[in-house]
């Protein structure tokens, strides 16, 4: 056993030595997009699902019109972990498509998804002539650019018209005390005491849009420190912020905010018909601006309209600003046509018929300058709101960092164990959560 | 606790008058008996009809307070079958099944064969290693196996699944072990002094007489390969064309946000049956099965 | 076979002899063969699949390796940061010790309660061993996802709930009230394990039975001191198994934790499912800490091993095994 191990270890150290060296960009072979090539089919996956899996694959076929030999199958329904466990595999997709930009240090960082540089300098692509500053700050790491937007998101307030004016309300919210307090006010019980119409549905884990992250932009607060030292203990608008949070919990009621989500059938229904904003149960809601889009497709009747999320009452120069950042997408390492992949990425992310097609199908925020100037999404009142947080140079993502979303998971766990009244030492909890993530950016 | 009565006390107790008194607390303990097992088999069967009435609803009953289906929506197996490549999946899940119980009954009997009724050296070591094997976590040898597989290009195949099965099965040894050394020895002696070799008295003498104890651990394997969960999980997940029916189902949720609870029921359904078919079908072999493993022990 | 001619001093019954021992030495080196090529593919498997995988497990154990770079050594820093800095370590082992000291025991108990009740019904003992039984027959992953339908918070068991006037928990969307729901399909599944017990429980001597009853022994005190220690190993031997599979306990926590959604953490809701395997899977394949999974995976192992040699030593002084071997 000894002399297998220490055959083993010297083995591993052979290969270690013999593949270091790696790093300088090697020049990358990329296609003449005139020139003629035989047929190839390009996988493509993604996390899409119903509608919009639908949208995103009819957008993805129009590069057929472009490179007739080309043809893309899309695949959907992979998360991160399905795409992470293919290329550890050996055998990933061509282009990969994420939802979650907090992943893409790590992929930067190991390798997993490649470089981009050397394929932009070859095509004498000017990164900051194409795509807004914003969008480089979830999308690159360590000077590696492994991953580029395919449109991208924006958070925002969506509130019920109708049922704004039957409590009595004009306008929504600007402030996070105007939120709670029309979100109490708003909530209408039944006769049992159970929750009918709530105003606002404040609990951490219900709908994907309700964190600590986006909640933590309304009042300001920061993850890290330059030095990617976690802040949550030491930046005081993350108490600030949950302590908003939890009374509002207990203003309501905690089992009843339970109860009542679990009677619209939980996080399940966020993207069904059975939505609860789209089904008028719930009065305001904070959610990206593709709910505008299956609202439409849903065919909901619910009387909306947008408005940028309430923010702190002390920091309201934050008002206009919040959680942006959305789609990413890159080649997975390991793909058997690194050319041919890229010319599809190029596609994917510059080309503005597509993204413009794509843009109005999924109604997300476009991501290039050209794409920002399409006249529909500018001209739609319920969009414009997206566009102009997205536009607003205090809107950023989080930063990300090579642990991945370790660092949300666990503060979500943490807030889920806060808002049920399970945390009795804030400051406490909040160190020990810092502790926790600076540890797990040592694992690895 | 009264004891259980075996059949011949039974008849000369009923041929004694019984006491009145007697009498009525029998009837009385057999119908307390009765409503607990009825108790309990309503209990135990109670889920099976929900799932059932519920893979007969449509989406939009399964959320109503109807407890039964109006009316019955048999079309959704049939939509179950075209909403996915069901037929696939049940394909690999029996290509795995069939596979794995073919190369777990071939490579065991000869491993249990010579760890019962041939006397060699170091026959107690390696009954000690097998039985070792079975106590021994599995999580323990995944992460290397899957570092291999993937270096072998068997990541996104049933090649990992199957494969180490032509190799021994440590449960299927022991079982089939345990019910070699049954059979006496003298049949063995009888045939070597007509000048038999091991392998012709392994196959003439002993498999036909072992047939029970093969098609149970047959049956055993299958079904464990057909219930199979974290291995093809983990093995061939990354590769939907690969999927079993138990992988498929449980990715299931993730293709149609907003749970289809009716045809999600459906499909479970559909996955369970041909276990519920063969269990009737071979209900005792599996009974005797299960009783090998565990009175034995 | 001319030796025997050409050796004239030897005495003739020694050649015998001699003859005879070299016959067997070589048939018994002829019968090792033939028995080592009968556990060929167990020896080849065993090497393979058991032996090189658990000494590169152990060497990954030292190293961070996600498989996309070579391993890189890093010695004791992944048991490290096992015991110091990974709180869901210790809720892993909490959670899994739940199903070894709670689940395992009441699982036992009540297939023992289901067994005795078969013992009792003389008419239609089949039909109720096989309804008993069939549950036990249903794959995991489609037993979790009825349970998760059945468990909905507003599905049948809370409407049946809530006409009794009974409270209704929110089952697996409230993390206090996972594992009860994880109890209810464990107890339901109960169907092989009671088998074993049946065939224990009428095993059992009836003369042991009428000797307590003439001694005037109540019932609970025949259960007591015949039942019990007559069926004795097979208790310790569903202890041992249910401790093992315990210990493992992976596929229902995983479908119930991404039923609402695939990119939940595994242990959701709140880690209330986080299990040993769970956290184990979630590091080696998906966060692609390797060498912290194989970390893992070997205290599992000390541990394992520790608990069943630790629970096969006390089982000496509980176990009465009939006829006096093992």
């Amino acid at each position: 056993m000894r002399r297998r191990l220490i055959g083993l270890i010297a083995l591993a150290l052979l290969a270690a030595a013999c593949t270091a060296g790696g790093g300088s960009s090697k020049p990358v072979q990329t296609v003449a997009p005139n020139a003629s090539h035989a047929p190839l089919t390009l996988t493509v996956w993604s996390n899409f699902t119903s509608g919009e899996y639908k949208v995103t694959t009819n957008a993805l076929n129009m590069i057929t019109k472009k490179y007739p030999w080309m043809t893309v199958k899309h695949v959907g329904g992979k998360e991160d972990t399905a795409i992470e466990r293919s290329i550890s595999g050996g055998n990933p997709p061509d282009v990969a498509i994420s939802f979650t930009p907090d992943n893409a240090a790590k992929y930067c960082q190991t390798g997993a998804w490649q470089d981009l540089n050397p394929y932009l300098q070859a095509d004498k692509i000017d990164k900051n002539a194409v795509w807004p500053a914003g969008v480089f700050s979830y999308t690159s790491f360590e000077n590696k650019q492994c991953a580029l937007p395919m449109l991208t998101d924006a958070q925002g307030l969506y509130y019920n018209v109708d049922l704004l004016k039957k409590h009595g309300f004009s306008a929504p919210p600007k402030t996070v005390s105007q939120l709670a307090d029309m979100a109490k006010k708003m909530t209408e019980y039944n006769p049992d005491g159970s929750i009918k119409v709530a105003g606002f549905v404040p609990l951490f884990g219900f709908y994907s849009s309700t964190t600590p992250n986006t909640f933590g932009h309304a009042f300001g607060a920061k993850w890290y420190d330059q030095s990617l030292k976690p802040t949550l203990a030491s930046d005081p608008n993350w108490a600030k912020m949950l302590q908003w949070q939890k009374s509002l919990v207990d203003a309501i009621g905690y089992g009843k905010l339970q109860k009542f989500a679990a009677s619209l059938g939980g996080s399940d229904s966020e993207f069904s018909a059975q939505n609860g904003f789209e089904t008028g149960k719930i009065a305001m809601m904070m959610d990206g601006e593709w709910r505008t889009a299956f609202i439409a497709r849903d065919k909901s009747k619910v009387n909306y309209a947008t408005a940028p999320f309430p923010v702190d009452d002390a920091q309201a120069d934050l008002y206009g600003t919040q959680l942006v950042g959305g789609t990413i997408a890159g080649i997975p390492k390991g793909v058997k046509h690194p050319a041919e992949s890229w010319l599809l990425l190029k596609f994917m992310t510059t080309d503005t018929s597509y993204l413009t097609t794509l843009a109005h199908g999924l109604k997300n925020v476009p991501s290039t300058f050209e794409t920002l100037k399409d006249p529909v999404l500018q001209n739609d009142p319920h969009f414009k709101t997206f566009m102009d947080v997205f536009q607003n140079p205090k809107s950023t993502f989080k930063p990300i960092t090579p642990i991945g979303i370790a660092d949300v998971d666990l503060f979500g766990t943490f807030a889920t164990k806060w808002q049920a009244g399970k945390v009795s030492d804030l400051t406490a909890g909040l160190k020990a959560l810092d502790s926790q993530i600076a540890k797990q950016q040592t694992l690895g | 606790m009264t004891a259980v009565t075996a059949p011949g006390t039974a008849a000369a107790a009923a041929r004694r008058p019984v006491p009145p008194s007697i009498r009525r607390r029998q009837i009385l303990m057999s119908v307390a008996n009765h409503s607990v097992a009825i108790a309990l088999s309503i209990a135990f069967l109670l889920p099976f009809v929900f799932i059932l009435a519920t893979s007969l609803m449509t989406n939009q009953q399964t959320l109503s307070p109807n407890i039964w289906p109006h009316p019955f929506a048999w079309s959704n197996f049939k939509t179950v079958f075209h909403s996915f490549p069901f037929v696939r999946y049940t394909l690999n899940t029996v290509t795995y099944a069939g596979l794995a119980t073919v190369g777990v009954v071939l490579s065991c009997t000869p491993v249990a064969y010579a760890l019962s009724r041939l006397q060699w050296r170091g026959r107690q070591v390696a009954f000690m290693l097998v039985l070792s094997t079975l106590m021994l976590p599995p999580q323990v040898t995944i992460v290397p196996l899957y570092v291999i597989f993937v270096r072998l290009h068997w990541i996104g195949s049933l090649k990992p699944l199957i494969v180490p099965l032509f190799f021994g099965d440590a449960f299927t040894i022991f079982l089939l072990r345990q019910f070699f050394m049954t059979i006496p020895q003298e049949l063995s002696d009888a045939a070597r002094v007509d000048g038999a070799s091991e392998l012709q008295i392994l196959l003439r003498v002993i498999v036909p007489l072992a047939k029970p104890a093969l098609a149970a651990v047959a049956l055993f394997q299958f079904l464990y390969s057909w219930n199979d969960f974290f291995n093809p999980l983990l093995y061939a997940g990354s590769n939907p064309d690969s999927w079993t029916l138990a992988v498929a189902l449980q990715q299931f949720t993730a293709l149609s946000r907003g749970v289809l609870w009716n045809l999600q029921m459906a499909a479970s359904l559909l996955f369970v049956l041909p276990v519920i078919i063969i269990f009737f079908f071979a209900q005792k072999v599996f009974v005797e099965g299960i009783t090998l493993t565990g009175v034995k022990g | 076979m001319a030796t025997v001619a050409e050796r004239p001093a030897a005495a003739p019954e020694q050649v015998r002899a001699a003859e005879r021992r070299r016959r067997r030495r070589r048939s018994a080196w002829h019968r090792q063969w033939v028995a080592l090529a009968f556990m060929a593919p167990w020896i080849i498997g065993f090497s393979a699949f058991y032996v090189y995988p658990m000494a590169s497990s152990l060497y990954f154990s030292f190293t961070k390796y996600d498989i996309l770079s070579e391993p890189r050594w890093v010695g004791l820093s992944n048991y490290r940061f096992m015991f110091t800095s990974d709180p869901q370590f210790w809720v892993s082992v909490k959670n899994t010790l739940w199903i070894i000291v709670f689940l395992v025991p009441l699982q036992v108990v009540f297939a023992i309660a289901t067994a005795t009740v078969l013992t009792r019904v003389r008419r239609g003992l089949t039909l109720y061993r096989t309804i008993f039984f069939l549950p036990a027959m249903v794959p995991l992953v489609a037993a979790a996802l009825g349970f998760i339908y059945l468990l909905n918070p507003g599905g049948p068991v809370n409407r049946i709930l809530r006409l009794l006037h009974l409270p209704q928990p929110l089952w697996f969307v409230d993390p206090r009230w996972t594992k009860p729901g994880l109890a209810l399909i464990g107890l339901w599944g109960i169907g092989q394990v009671m088998i074993i017990f049946l065939a224990a429980l009428l095993d059992v001597p009836r003369h042991l039975y009428e000797a307590a009853e003439i001694e005037g022994a109540n019932p609970w005190q025949r259960f007591r001191h015949v039942t019990l220690p007559m069926i004795s190993p097979v208790i310790f031997f569903s202890v041992i198994i249910g401790m093992i599979q315990g210990f493992q306990y992976f596929t229902q926590a995983y479908v119930i934790s991404r039923a609402g959604d695939q990119t939940h953490p595994v242990g959701f809701p709140q880690d209330s499912l986080l299990f040993y395997s769970s956290h184990l899977f979630q590091q080696g394949f998906e966060g692609f800490h390797m060498g912290y999974a194989a970390a893992l995976s070997w205290v599992m192992f000390i541990v394992t091993m520790t608990c069943t040699v630790v629970l096969i030593r006390s089982s000496r002084r509980w176990v009465h095994y009939q006829g006096g071997f093992k």
